[in-house]
């Protein structure tokens, strides 16, 4: 009778313990998800883009420059196949957004961004702004790029971080995705961080 | 006579110098750019049978008005590209030109360049020769 009552106790247990984290592939989970302060950018469209955007939904993020022709195509290219992966899994209101954040206000205005995001994912969203206001949001997440060699002034190079944030719906930062990318792994762990952030909800 | 003779060793001599050396280059792609995007990059894979290393010292191309050659290196999560002066192909190896490593960037040209289109690069090396090659233009990440 003890017995029983000892595995029924343990059942009990078991069912009302939280879900284990899931065991991920490319993500980096934060300890716990970080609250972001609120910032002021603008969106491809010309809009405000602000911390309430990233709200009521997942979205992942990248950082990077127009100008670029190498890192940024392929890692926005690897978003991209993410989306479209993810979209044979997911009803389309569960979809995360694809945000791309040009830290080049000086050349990437919003109706370059709107064509340049659009190639890769159509419903890719981008965004830019005074760069005190891409600097409070970025310096949150720990983003980082600076501006390298150029022969001329309108002729420069960035460094930048080549990492891809996710935002839970709660709009706080949740994982980091390190390179090298591989657009299947971060379909499955964001499945799976999906997953269990809402079974812990 | 003689001296069309030694003109003719000497227009031989300098073809052989220019002649092909042995450096190959294949798989030649240049990625669409995307709309709005003001550079673009191209990638080959470039293979030294010979004995002796070579050395990429310069690249050019009649559909772009520059060619550099750049590595892409990621240090600490910061992805930078670095100009090259050169590029190493080492003796019996090969080097490949791929994103996110070396590649070329070129300015993208006032007429867009599509997925299919072909475009010439001409690859010059250390020894004094010179392999051309045709690249075709990729909508690829």
């Amino acid at each position: 009778m003890r017995i029983i009552l000892l595995l029924l106790a343990t059942a009990l247990l078991t069912a009302c313990s939280p879900p284990k984290p899931p065991q991920l592939q490319q993500a980096t989970l934060l300890p716990s998800a970080k609250p972001i302060a609120d910032f002021n950018l603008i969106n491809q469209k010309g809009e405000a883009f602000t911390l309430d955007d990233l709200k009521g939904h997942w979205t992942f993020a990248f950082f990077g420059y127009t100008h670029c022709p190498d890192v940024c195509p392929t890692s926005l290219g690897m978003l991209g196949r993410v989306m479209r992966r993810l979209n044979e899994n997911l009803q389309p209101g569960a979809m995360p957004q694809g945000l791309f954040v040009s830290v080049d206000p000086q050349r990437d205005t919003p109706e370059m961004l709107a064509k340049y995001v659009a190639y890769f994912y159509p419903d890719f969203i981008a965004a830019t702004g005074d760069p005190a206001e891409i600097h409070r949001l970025t310096r949150q997440l720990g983003i980082l790029y600076v501006k390298s060699a150029g022969d001329k002034d309108n002729d420069y190079l960035i460094d930048h971080s080549a990492a891809v944030v996710l935002f839970d719906p709660d709009g706080r930062f949740h994982a980091l995705f390190n390179v090298p990318h591989d657009a299947d792994k971060i379909a499955s762990d964001f499945l799976l961080i999906k997953n269990y952030y809402e079974a812990s909800q | 006579m003689k001296r069309r003779l030694s003109l003719l060793l000497l227009s031989l001599i300098i073809s052989l110098a220019a002649a092909d050396s042995g450096l190959m280059a294949d798989g030649a792609w240049v990625r669409e750019a995307p709309p709005g995007a003001s550079m673009m990059a191209a990638y080959l894979v470039i293979t030294n049978p010979t004995d002796r290393d070579a050395r990429l010292i310069g690249v050019e191309s009649p559909a772009f008005a520059q060619v550099m050659m750049h590595k892409s290196v990621t240090v600490d999560g910061m992805a930078r590209m670095l100009h090259q002066d050169s590029i190493p192909i080492p003796a019996h190896g090969s080097v490949a030109l791929e994103p996110g490593g070396y590649h070329l960037m070129m300015p993208a040209p006032d007429t867009r360049l599509r997925a299919g289109d072909e475009v010439e690069f001409m690859l010059h090396f250390d020894d004094n020769s010179s392999v051309s090659v045709t690249a075709v233009v990729r909508k690829k990440p």
